[in-house]
């Protein structure tokens, strides 16, 4: 065998190893929700048989209509759905005009500002624990949906801001000055020239805000504790601490809950792979 | 000089709404935080006053609090390099591919969107001592003989709390790292490769000084995250089994809203900070060095 077919030989099995590696890391990821959702169409009895059955003999929607005939569950959902939405339009309404004073104004300190906003996301949640809740008792917040609102506006607006911050800064000045000379105003130029240029990274911007809101756990299990408020999160630690945990309704509840987020991840994806690895989730 | 004036005035009047709402719901917050670690709250009178170091004094002698030291050290180093290896395997084979590169990135990307609720009730169902999968998956391979209780023991609940935190968090280390193996010269790689040197000594030589920036960024970032944990646990263990998985986050959670101690549970916060704040310290030394 000559050196050059040798050479190519163990390339080709260099790249069979790393497909056949990557093939099992993907499985690994996918395993877990390719489980959940196979459990969340079996029907209770089929839990218990031994060895385990993984495709159900009967499928079934039972579990689904249980969650869905359950008031609690939807009184979250709305709470959720609620939540997310009000601090997706505040943080984006709040972090544009800022973002843009910061960066396309060329605010003197402004890039001490954003560096001091965006290390404010990697704050522990812990810290606020006792504050937010003695705030917001003294508000009597607790248990309502602006109690929750006021406390996630921390979570998402710091990251919220740097990255449409980040959008702004790709956009050509020459653009802006174009506008300017044509007689547009600071706010007209938001409207016609930044918002426009930027608008799938004010997008992404907002989506990540709705699902780190959707999502967010830590102040919702602190900060609620009836339906008037409690999100479906919370609701899921609840189903699990029941005395007979009913997992099949569980894995239907998460699979319901773990909907929403798989359209928005098609966009946050791209925002990833950029490497921008500090954009986050607390948790 | 005026123009100058006039373009800070207008360059933070569109950054004030955000200032404010930012000084009232992160600013304030934190400070009051400061205040109360260094409180007493008398309940008779409903009110606070000032006590010195008392609280901190309290963590110092008690034993819980240096249980969860111990906890969060040991969760910190295992769940760093455990993404740091995982994370820096995809990372070299993802680069080292071109066809599917985009839909392994995206499947491997999945974790990481993932709610922490909805990770942490997934392995809960998977590491279930009798209708769990994993046991399943390891008696049908005869690599177990009798099922596992993965959450029950001490030592054994930490590492499968580790490996279900590495779950979610590997893809932030891949990212980061992925991003770093751009930079590598494939030219200056392939002179190695020339040279003689194996696929360890190109390693060594070029992929590692030029991916170490991202490096030490993917493992600060993993390390802020490790600390700053909460849900996993109080999820999936409760801190339990013997407080083996009480991290600071649980443990501030419990001094908190089970012992009603706001000072102690401030002061602990206080302490988590200060460690979080020198790594994101370094972490903005790194990013400033890029």
């Amino acid at each position: 065998m000559s050196l050059m077919a040798s050479k190519r030989m163990r390339s080709r099995l260099t790249k069979g190893f790393v497909y056949t590696f990557l093939v099992m890391a993907s499985a690994i990821v996918i395993f877990p929700y390719l489980w959940m959702a196979l459990t969340s169409f079996k029907p209770i009895e089929e839990f218990f048989t031994y060895p385990l059955q993984w495709l159900s003999k009967n499928w079934t929607l039972s579990q689904y209509a249980g969650v869905l005939e359950d008031p609690k569950f939807l009184a979250s959902l709305r709470n959720s759905l609620l939540v997310s939405s009000i601090v997706t339009a505040m943080s984006l309404v709040l972090s544009i005009p800022a973002a843009y004073g910061l960066t396309r104004l060329r605010a003197p300190g402004g890039k001490s500002v954003l560096v001091g906003i965006l290390s404010s996301q990697f704050f522990p949640p812990m810290i606020f624990f006792v504050p937010f809740y003695i705030i917001l008792s003294k508000f009597r917040l607790l248990n309502t949906i602006p109690g929750l609102v006021f406390a996630y506006l921390s979570v998402t607006l710091p990251i919220c801001t740097w990255m449409v911050a980040a959008t702004f800064r790709n956009i050509p000045r020459e653009l802006e000055e174009a506008a300017r000379v044509d007689g547009c105003g600071d706010i007209k130029t938001i409207f016609e020239v930044v918002l426009r240029m930027s608008l799938p990274g004010i997008l992404t911007a907002g989506l990540f805000a709705f699902v780190l809101a959707w999502q967010e756990y830590i102040f919702a299990l602190l900060y609620t504790t009836t339906t008037a408020a409690q999100t479906a999160p919370v609701l899921l630690f609840y189903y699990l601490g029941q005395h007979q945990i009913d997992y099949g309704r569980l894995m239907a509840a998460a699979v319901l809950l773990s909907l929403p987020v798989i359209f928005p991840f098609a966009f946050m994806q791209r925002y990833f792979r950029q490497g921008r690895g500090e954009g986050s989730i607390k948790g | 000089m005026l123009k100058g004036r006039t373009k800070f005035i207008k360059g933070y009047l569109f950054a004030t709404p955000l200032l404010v709402v930012l000084t009232v719901a992160v600013l304030f917050p934190a400070l009051y935080n400061l205040g109360i670690a260094f409180s007493e709250y008398n309940a008779a009178s409903n009110s606070w006053r000032y006590a010195g170091l008392q609280n901190f004094a309290k963590l110092w002698n008690s034993p819980l609090f240096w249980n969860s030291f111990k906890v969060t050290l040991l969760w910190v180093v295992g769940n760093v390099s455990l993404q740091l290896i995982i994370g820096l395997a995809v990372a070299l084979a993802l680069n080292s591919i071109i066809r599917f590169r985009g839909p392994f990135t995206g499947i491997l990307l999945i974790p990481w969107i993932s709610s922490f609720v909805v990770v942490a009730i997934l392995f809960i169902w998977i590491y279930d001592p009798q209708m769990g999968v994993l046991n399943d998956i390891l008696l049908r391979m005869g690599l177990i003989e009798k099922p596992v209780a993965w959450l029950a023991s001490p030592p054994l609940a930490q590492a499968s709390l580790i490996v279900a935190n590495t779950w979610k968090f590997f893809p932030l280390v891949m990212i980061t790292l992925l991003a770093g193996l751009q930079d590598v010269s494939p030219e200056l790689a392939e002179a190695t490769q020339v040279d003689g040197a194996n696929w360890l000594g190109t390693f060594r030589m070029v992929i590692f000084p030029t991916i170490l920036p991202s490096i030490s960024t993917g493992v600060l970032l993993s390390t802020i995250w490790a600390y700053n944990s909460f849900t996993l646990p109080i999820v999936m263990t409760g801190g339990g089994p013997l407080r083996a998985t009480e991290i600071f986050g649980l443990h501030i959670f419990k001094l908190a809203f089970d012992a009603f101690d706001f000072g102690a549970a401030a002061a602990a916060s206080l302490v988590l900070f200060i460690q979080i704040m020198i790594v994101i310290v370094l972490y903005l030394k790194v990013v400033e060095r890029d």
